[in-house]
């Protein structure tokens, strides 16, 4: 094997097809592994052993973060920095600091959400390898592809290509990295 | 094109379901004849406690037709799958209008309101009299009753329709329906409220009253209908219908209405100690004091703070089981949350005054609850019986079903 290779991909004509490829992939000891498909496959995830992503978490912690960021701010402002009597309440007014906890918990939770999406999934990304495969294009109309990546401790050029043949795949593509 | 794949008799209510129907009209009778007894003793506290336990099990009967008006709405799987349990929890309807006869007959044995002749009840004769009260319960109930009618009327007859256009047709008339008379069903519901529950306080009023309501018994509704759907998801006909997904959405819905009540409550409280009128905040000063207090401090862990971190897990929304079981302990603390608005509010003769809890606390507030409930399940058992657990002739019924696998 001469070329640069990222991995190999296979295309597939159904989305059952392909989730059942992918089970084969993943029972075989596959992990380097990826699915592409025109809409949401729920069953994906689990065919193809995707271990759940850490995200929800990442998110909960935001929503503490702004929570208390939120508690923070109004207790530095309130009580040690400018301490103001309004409407004769005490400064620690826990029930007017709700409102402002609440939102800061909101948006430091939606923050988290959508940065920490695009930093766990590495988008966007300009350059990826697949697109060197022009018929990689079908993804988004009709073709389901499926591909097994080079860094796999498993992969092996021949061996894996007569494995991903075996799968009555339409095609299997090198692709260049 | 007919539906030749769903047929209704495949989707009868399995025999458990007359089980339980016979054994909730077993405890609801023997415990209204337990709470009649108490009644000859104390009219008054009888018919609070009576109160309490229509407010809470009424509550789920009305919320059904806020869910089904809700569903026709927005559309989507849940909606298809939940239907039927709430068609037959709004046919309901006539059995909570007997269940009210009690409150209605004794309106001036229980309101304070009734008694008193000070400015402010005379400023409010033009609302506040009993005439007036008791013909409004019985126009929301008329009103209620068109809505009941007019939904399953048409779900009737697209289960009778042998073909696509006709049964589309009357998904479409309870759609178009469903979106003018949400904003009168959630009129009626803040009414209703205003009435039955917070003119036990003859003086005090709140403007986030009938919101209060409006999501709490939508959430006792959702409560209920999740608890039947979990006890029935694991045996036929259900099992080839129902699938983690419903659940999950359902728990979606569910965490909705956890926070919309929590936020209500707290913009209630919020306006109320911003203003810190003295006729307005009487009613938490008794409500923040002793067991009222912590009752109170229960409400907000245990009926916000915990369902709402449960119900972040996507794992609990898709066990039907763990929801069904948080869906129970939601639904007492629905009860409690009623007994707290209930409770301290003032007895006859007694306004101005303090209510200590241990007058307030009465046995018969378990006892009434537990009568109305059986009585209210048998009913609602023997209506789910009557119709396929699923709108066999939907459109979306094939969708829906599919959508619940994943």
């Amino acid at each position: 094997m001469d070329k640069n290779i990222y991995g190999l991909l296979a295309e597939f004509d159904t989305a059952t097809q392909m989730v059942d490829a992918a089970r084969a992939i993943r029972d075989a000891g596959y992990t380097k592994t990826d699915a592409f498909s025109p809409f949401p496959l729920h069953e994906i995830d689990e065919a193809l052993g995707v271990k759940k992503s850490i995200l929800p978490f990442l998110v909960l912690g935001g929503g503490v973060a702004g929570l208390l960021t939120g508690l923070g701010l109004q207790y530095y402002v309130h009580v040690i920095d400018y301490p103001l009597v309004v409407g004769g309440r005490p400064f620690f007014s826990l029930p007017a600091f709700i409102p402002p906890m609440f939102e800061l918990t909101i948006l430091f939770a939606a923050f988290t959400a959508v940065f920490g999406m695009l930093f766990l999934n590495g988008l966007p990304q300009p350059y990826h390898p697949v697109f060197n495969v022009p018929r990689f294009a079908l993804a988004t109309r009709e073709k389901f592809f499926l591909v097994i990546e080079a860094k796999d401790p498993k992969f092996d050029y021949e061996e894996t290509k007569s494995f991903m043949e075996s799968l009555n795949p339409q095609e299997v593509f090198d692709v260049e990295e | 094109m007919t539906n030749a794949k769903f047929d209704a008799a495949d989707f009868q209510a399995p025999a458990e379901v007359n089980r339980w129907r016979t054994l909730a009209l077993g405890i609801g009778g023997i415990f209204t004849i337990i709470w009649a007894i108490g009644c000859f003793f104390n009219v008054e506290q009888g018919l609070r406690s009576w109160l309490l336990g229509f407010i809470f099990w009424g509550g789920i009967g009305i919320g059904s037709i806020g869910i089904l008006l809700l569903q026709y709405l927005t559309g989507g799987a849940w909606g298809v799958v939940i239907r039927r349990f709430a068609e037959a929890g709004s046919r309901t309807l006539p059995l909570l209008f007997i269940l009210f006869l009690p409150i209605l007959i004794g309106v001036s044995s229980m309101y304070e309101w009734t008694h008193l002749n000070d400015r402010i009840i005379q400023h409010r004769q033009p609302y506040l009299s009993i005439e007036w009260w008791i013909f409004r319960a019985v126009l929301y109930f008329v009103l209620w009753g068109v809505m009941v009618y007019l939904l399953n009327k048409w779900s009737w007859q697209q289960d009778q329709s042998d073909n696509y256009e006709d049964s589309a047709k009357f998904l479409a008339d309870a759609s178009k329906f469903s979106g003018p008379t949400m904003v009168f069903f959630v009129l009626v519901v803040s009414f209703a409220a205003i009435d039955w529950v917070m003119t036990l306080d003859p003086h005090w009023y709140s403007t986030m009253w009938g919101f209060l309501f409006v999501a709490g018994w939508a959430l006792s509704c959702f409560c209920f209908m999740v608890a039947i759907m979990a006890a029935l998801a694991d045996k036929p006909p259900m099992n080839r219908v129902l699938g983690k997904r419903h659940f999950h959405d359902i728990g979606k819905l569910m965490l909705a209405l956890v926070m919309v009540w929590a936020y209500f409550n707290f913009s209630q409280y919020l306006i109320i100690w911003s203003g810190n009128l003295p006729e307005e905040t009487n009613w938490y000063l008794t409500r923040q004091e002793g067991a009222w207090g912590a009752i109170g401090a229960i409400l907000i862990i245990l009926h916000f703070a915990f369902p709402f971190l449960v119900l972040l897990s996507r794992d609990i929304k898709r066990n039907a089981r763990w929801l069904a079981y948080l869906a129970f302990f939601i639904l007492l603390l629905r009860l409690v949350d009623m007994y707290y608005m209930i409770g301290p509010s003032p007895r006859i003769g007694m306004h101005g005054q303090e209510v200590p809890f241990a007058l307030s606390f009465s046995w018969m507030d378990i006892v009434a609850p537990i009568a109305v409930g059986g009585i209210w399940l048998w009913w609602f058992f023997g209506e789910l019986m009557k119709r396929p657990l699923v709108p066999v002739n939907d459109p979306f019924l094939e969708n829906a079903i599919e959508h619940g696998k994943h």
